[in-house]
């Protein structure tokens, strides 16, 4: 936890910016700790202790603004950092669009910390032998099912069939590795302003995550991963992780051959995001002044899919993600990015709002929601449900490499999954790519389910696109 | 040239000390423990919209102390060398060990001297003010607008960084380093009023504030205005399985992703490489050579020493075509029962040291460019690719390509951009039918992303990969 004396070098740093000339500072003092236990084949592999703590100062001097930080909190230290940073702002060319945040816009009566309800007290009480406890419990589970590396396994096991996958017969696996890793810490992040602004936000965390490499019996290597993560100790469901990891391995046994060409695709929650990020990188009002963005000039344009509305809702007690203030201290709250298709707005930050005259709204994302919906019957809420009704195309559970063009929307990506023909998993496939432009890929979004994961900040459910162009 | 004192000066701390805590690591048993204090200071400046508004530094100092039990790695750090926060992380990394009492003994401390000076510096960079690189980014700025009236945006960055970093281990071994780097990156968006592109050019060099100079102006100006006439025409190709060509230097990056990462020594002692075991097998063909080179001067890769302090050496993983060595740390190392190749490197204080790449690169082979390019009735010329994933276990690779040419007829035809090219590492190694005798290293800002960021270069001489997927249309 941040200590009283840290805070006070927190608010030192803002005096000492005034007594040096400053007209306006921002300080934002960071603390993490965390504790991480890393498990190779079921033995202790690493364990690590992590505590940082940092300063983040913004000074402001004659029109100009520049950004410092430093981890030396001792108070001469501090001193020098300060006048420094003030003498080096003054070489900074003028900038009259850079300053504080508005006060009126800024949040208020969040000084607390803990108004989200994302801080587990129970995370003080963790001690080694505990956490060296928690770090076992899937190596146990995974153990009960694969009890050493080196055996051969059939591929019709029930780890393979709960993957969905259909294996070519007569291939065995066998384990080459496990490797999973426990980890818990706090984050404490406390900002103030010259102009009155003080906030913290304080957030735990508790994760685990699980890598399996196997190997068939023709030689060829398949890695699976699954990790699950909580900020509340209680809320951690984790210990299928390394089994969960293991399926996702065998599933991808005897990948075939298969034909490109536009075929429906439903993306899996798990990789879901990375399709939303660039849409989300090109909602930036920097971006969109510095056009490299594929969505400049689309504010209140209908540039995607009717059915397709995304939300940012930062305020959800209990959920990682939330914030009650951004980085600049900015209010934040729900707002709707896309509606049925139309750009609804920016992530504004004030220096974006004055280069571009928009109205300052917040300086990025927190937990971006997508709504449900199905172009074709019912709400499907997973994956599995959306193969079946969807009943043939691509289900795409890795993506692996590939980029997206900001200024054009082009993107192109590695993918790997299923084929499913007539609502069934018919075999795996690997080295796949989906090309295509983004605007025209959102506006073919048919169904967004209701199974984004809990263990992400970003709530992006599984997704069904059609006419998406893919090659093999 | 520092001197030991130069360095337990910023770090506040004496050798005995130094031994205290190392003691304190392994009071519980373990095989090794070593200290790794580093005190680093960070700048950087960028114009915008015409104006140099935005900069900052940023100061990191702390310690790491690890230590090594079998294979197993105990890790903590702090963020002060006040001695109780360091022997606090002593205890914390001495956990890793489950025995009561340690019976190590401090052997005699020695300092172990650097070889050959890699980081040529005449003006550091700690000593130069920010305001000093303000006209470079305004020259950067006029010379690209200047060569190309289509710009209408430009962003130019300067960054530089100086690390004071000293090393002590429970081999009584004392090594230090200072190590500079300096970064310029120009990113630019042209627009014809029909179509709009990006385009970026970099470089980074571990050398003195010397480098920022007109020649490196014109280097980045002529570099990033490059071929936008083809960019603002390209067109993504119709894909398939294709003969590929790599254009020397940044092609390197496939050879970095697809290949390097599977010589790293962690992920073959666990198995999980697809080169695992195959040490003294063929991989690709005669003639071939791949490199990891910690020496080569200036270079974003280049060290002295690395993170373990052991001196920096050129490693051959591939020669003449037959897998030769993989690049280990120290754990790694001990686990071959071999000498630590000087590959083991880390982020900052904050992480330990596991086998990363430096300056990794295919030797330059015997076939003339062009006949390369001619030898090929239709494929892809790939000349700048952006960024790329691997899967080590499968040896699978993506890679996109952000511009080249299609190839037909021997000739470079029509350009192409924003594709894809997929395949797995091993059989594209092994799929290599020419080199070209134009190795180019590339300086450019390259980062791996393993587990933690460490700088690193790459390169590669014109290649022929005879079959890869290309996703085009």
């Amino acid at each position: 936890m941040i200590t009283a004396a840290e805070i006070a070098a927190a608010r030192s740093c803002m005096a000492l910016a005034s007594g040096f000339g400053a007209s306006a500072s921002r300080v934002s003092l960071g603390k993490s700790i965390m504790d991480s236990y890393s498990l190779r084949d079921s033995a202790v592999d690493k364990v690590s202790h992590n505590s940082d703590c940092s300063i983040y100062l913004t000074v402001f001097v004659d029109g100009r603004s520049g950004n410092f930080s430093t981890n030396r909190l001792d108070s001469d230290e501090l001193s020098d950092f300060v006048k420094k940073a003030v003498a080096t702002t003054r070489l900074l060319a003028p900038d009259t669009c850079r300053h504080l945040q508005d006060p009126a816009l800024t949040a208020k009566n969040v000084s607390e910390g803990d108004e989200l309800n994302l801080y587990d007290r129970s995370w003080h009480y963790l001690e080694p032998g505990i956490r060296l406890e928690k770090a076992f419990a899937p190596a146990v589970k995974f153990r009960e099912i694969v009890p050493a590396a080196g055996e051969w396994h059939d591929c019709a096991c029930a780890q393979a069939e709960k993957s969905g996958g259909s294996v070519r017969t007569g291939l065995k696996w066998r384990l080459i590795s496990e490797e999973s890793e426990w980890s818990d810490g706090l984050d404490d992040n406390y900002l103030i302003d010259s102009n009155g602004f003080e906030g913290r936000h304080i957030e735990t965390s508790f994760s685990y995550c699980s890598e399996v490499t196997i190997e068939d019996s023709e030689g060829n290597k398949y890695s699976g991963y699954w990790w699950e993560c909580a900020p509340k100790l209680a809320e951690l469901d984790y210990e299928g992780c390394s089994l969960a990891a293991l399926q996702n391995a065998v599933g991808q046994i005897g990948p075939a051959r298969t034909r490109g060409g536009y075929r429906t695709m439903v993306l899996d929650s798990r990789v879901a995001s990375r399709l939303v990020s660039p849409i989300i990188g090109s909602l930036s009002a920097m971006s969109v002044q510095q056009k490299n963005s594929f969505l400049e000039g689309k504010l209140g344009e209908k540039v995607f899919s009717d059915h397709f509305t995304f939300i940012d809702k930062p305020i959800i007690p209990g959920k990682s993600g939330s914030r009650l203030f951004d980085t600049e201290g900015t209010a934040t709250k729900e707002r709707t990015l896309i509606e049925r298709g139309v750009v609804k707005t920016y992530f504004v930050s004030s220096y974006a709002a004055s280069k571009t005259g928009l109205a300052p709204t917040v300086e990025g994302v927190s937990v971006p929601v997508i709504e449900p919906f199905c172009t074709k019957g019912p709400l499907v809420p997973d994956a599995s449900g959306m193969i079946r009704r969807f009943r043939n195309g691509i289900y795409v559970t890795g993506l692996n490499g590939g980029n997206c063009n900001n200024v054009t929307g082009d993107f192109s990506y590695g993918v790997s999954g299923f084929v499913f023909r007539n609502g069934k998993i018919l075999a795996p496939f690997k080295e796949g790519l989906i090309t295509g432009n983004m605007i025209e890929l959102w506006n073919n979004i048919a169904a967004a389910g209701t199974d984004a994961r809990t263990a992400t900040r970003w709530q992006i459910p599984s997704l069904v696109f059609t006419d998406v162009s893919f090659s093999v | 040239m520092n001197t030991l004192n130069y360095y337990l000066d910023i770090f506040k701390v004496t050798v005995p000390q130094m031994e205290s805590l190392v003691a304190k690591a392994l009071e519980r048993g373990g095989d090794f423990a070593d200290l790794y204090f580093e005190y680093t200071t960070f700048n950087n400046l960028m114009l915008r919209d015409s104006e140099v508004t935005s900069g900052g530094f940023h100061i990191d100092y702390g310690v790491g102390v690890r230590t090594i039990s079998g294979d197993r790695t105990g890790y903590a750090y702090a963020e002060n060398t006040r001695m109780r926060d360091m022997m606090d992380a002593a205890a914390a990394a001495s956990a890793i060990a489950s025995g009561t009492s340690g019976t190590w003994t401090q052997p005699a401390s020695r300092l172990v001297e650097a070889g050959a000076d890699l980081y040529p510096v005449l003006k550091s960079w700690r000593k130069t003010e920010l305001s000093e690189f303000v006209p470079f980014l305004h020259a950067l700025e006029r010379a690209v607008l200047e060569r190309e009236k289509r710009a209408v945006k430009v962003i130019a960055r300067v960054s530089s960084s100086d690390s004071d970093v000293l090393m002590f281990n429970s081999l009584g071994e004392i090594t230090f380093d200072s190590r500079p780097m300096g970064s310029v990156v120009v990113s630019v968006i042209y627009s014809d009023g029909r179509n709009t592109i990006s385009k970026s050019s970099s470089r980074s060099f571990r050398t003195g504030a010397e480098m920022l100079d007109d020649a490196l102006v014109e280097t980045l100006a002529d570099e990033v205005v490059r071929n936008v006439d083809a960019l603002l025409e390209a067109e993504r190709p119709k894909g398939g399985q294709m003969p590929v060509v790599m254009g020397a230097g940044a092609s390197g990056i496939l050879l970095h992703e697809a290949m390097g990462h599977a010589f790293e020594a962690d992920f073959n002692r666990k198995g999980q490489s697809i080169f695992a075991g195959r040490i003294g097998e063929r991989v690709a063909a005669k003639g071939i050579n791949v490199v990891d080179d910690g020496l080569l001067a200036a270079n974003r890769g280049a060290g002295a020493f690395d993170d373990e302090g052991v001196r920096g050496e050129k490693t051959y993983m591939v020669t003449d075509g037959v897998l030769t060595s993989y690049l280990h740390d120290r754990v790694s190392a001990r686990y071959y029962g071999l000498e630590s190749t000087g590959n083991g490197r880390r982020e900052c204080f904050r992480f330990n040291p596991i086998p990363r790449m430096r300056a990794t690169y295919m030797e330059g082979g015997a076939d003339d460019p062009r006949a390369i390019i001619e030898s090929v009735r239709k494929g892809i010329y790939c000349a700048e690719f952006t960024n790329g994933q691997v899967k080590i276990g499968e040896g699978d690779f993506t890679f996109y390509v952000k511009s080249g040419w299609m190839i037909e007829n021997g000739r470079l035809t029509r350009p192409v951009k924003d594709i894809n090219i997929i395949g797995n590492g091993p059989k594209a190694l092994a799929d290599i039918t020419m080199v070209g005798n134009d190795l180019k290293v590339d300086n450019g800002t390259w980062t791996c992303g393993k587990d933690q960021s460490v700088p690193v270069s790459c390169g590669i001489p014109t290649v022929l990969v005879k079959s890869l997927a290309v996703g085009g249309m």
